[in-house]
């Protein structure tokens, strides 16, 4: 049967994107230290150096489905997460952080973050709620977008990374 | 005048309401809701002069619950305050009647130049 649909036609028809054609990492540490001036301090500053990250690390990312699909997720070790939580609740810190204040504070973080990478994406584009824990795992290493930094001497990286695996390359006839 | 401040991250709640005093509202009563639905609610019980609200919240977004306001009939004045600020979010908002959109990350500035015709 010669119109037999092997998707073939459909899959080379549907470029995805992948990130790096979308955005770069200076925009990315632009809309960083928008988030880091406004939320953490107005005197703190990411510098784009890479750090060493301690055994124990953290997580916090949003998931952003439309022409582009995939998650902004930060990581940065436990305490570096805590002590940005302490930053944001400022005077309201309270003496012993529970893990709920670091998964709100930190995931709000890669809530603001993801909202403005979001934003300078193709849209239109969902934008889903934070999530805290380990790492989403990247699922096409051409499709991440990685920046490096430290705050406050220590390392935190933001990973802009396409959940959706690379597509067949479409046959050549 | 009473302020209602509508976000999921408790976190985020008190960053808008220190922000608030930043920017010189700082003798408001502020009321709290943690989703659309609590906001729904308190709206009704607190009667607010304003809502300040998120977009992305469990339960019920803020837009729904904005809708939900206005299908009710309340004329509360509203405005969200979310990390999504791209034109179509903008007109969304516009379109279920919200007044403005105050972008994440914002500083007491943001908020004067925008509350300041709000808020009396």
């Amino acid at each position: 049967m010669s119109s037999t649909d092997t998707g073939e036609r459909r899959r080379s028809g549907e470029a995805r994107p992948v990130i790096t054609e979308l955005i770069d990492e200076a925009t990315v540490q632009s809309i960083a230290d928008d988030a880091w001036t406004a939320l953490v301090g107005e005197d703190e500053f990411l510098v784009p150096i890479a750090g060493e990250f301690p055994g124990d690390v953290l997580s916090s990312w949003v998931d952003v489905v439309g022409p582009w699909t995939g998650t902004v997720v930060l990581t940065t070790g436990r305490e570096t997460a805590a002590g940005l939580t302490r930053a944001l609740l400022g005077d309201h810190a309270p003496a012993e952080l529970e893990d709920e204040d670091i998964a709100d504070a930190f995931g709000e973080i890669a809530n603001v973050v993801g909202g403005n990478v979001k934003a300078a994406l193709p849209g239109p584009s969902a934008l889903s709620l934070p999530d805290v824990g380990h790492a989403p795992a990247v699922r096409n290493p051409a499709d991440v977008c990685r920046l490096e930094v430290l705050w406050r001497g220590e390392a935190l990286s933001i990973s802009v990374q396409g959940a959706l695996p690379a597509l067949p390359v479409p046959h050549q006839h | 005048m009473k302020i209602l401040v509508a976000d999921d991250s408790r976190v985020m709640r008190q960053i808008v309401i220190r922000t608030l005093r930043q920017a010189g509202y700082d003798d408001h009563d502020i009321v709290e809701a943690e989703d659309g639905a609590d906001a729904l609610a308190k709206v009704s019980s607190e009667q607010p002069d304003l809502v300040l609200s998120d977009w992305n919240m469990p339960n019920m977004t803020g837009i729904e619950c904005l809708q939900a306001l206005r299908s009710s009939g309340s004329v509360v004045p509203f405005g969200f305050v979310t990390s999504e600020g791209s034109p179509e979010m903008r007109e969304k908002a516009a379109n279920a009647g919200a007044l403005f959109l105050i972008a994440k990350p914002f500083n007491e500035d943001t908020f004067k130049e925008v509350l300041d015709g709000v808020i009396a």
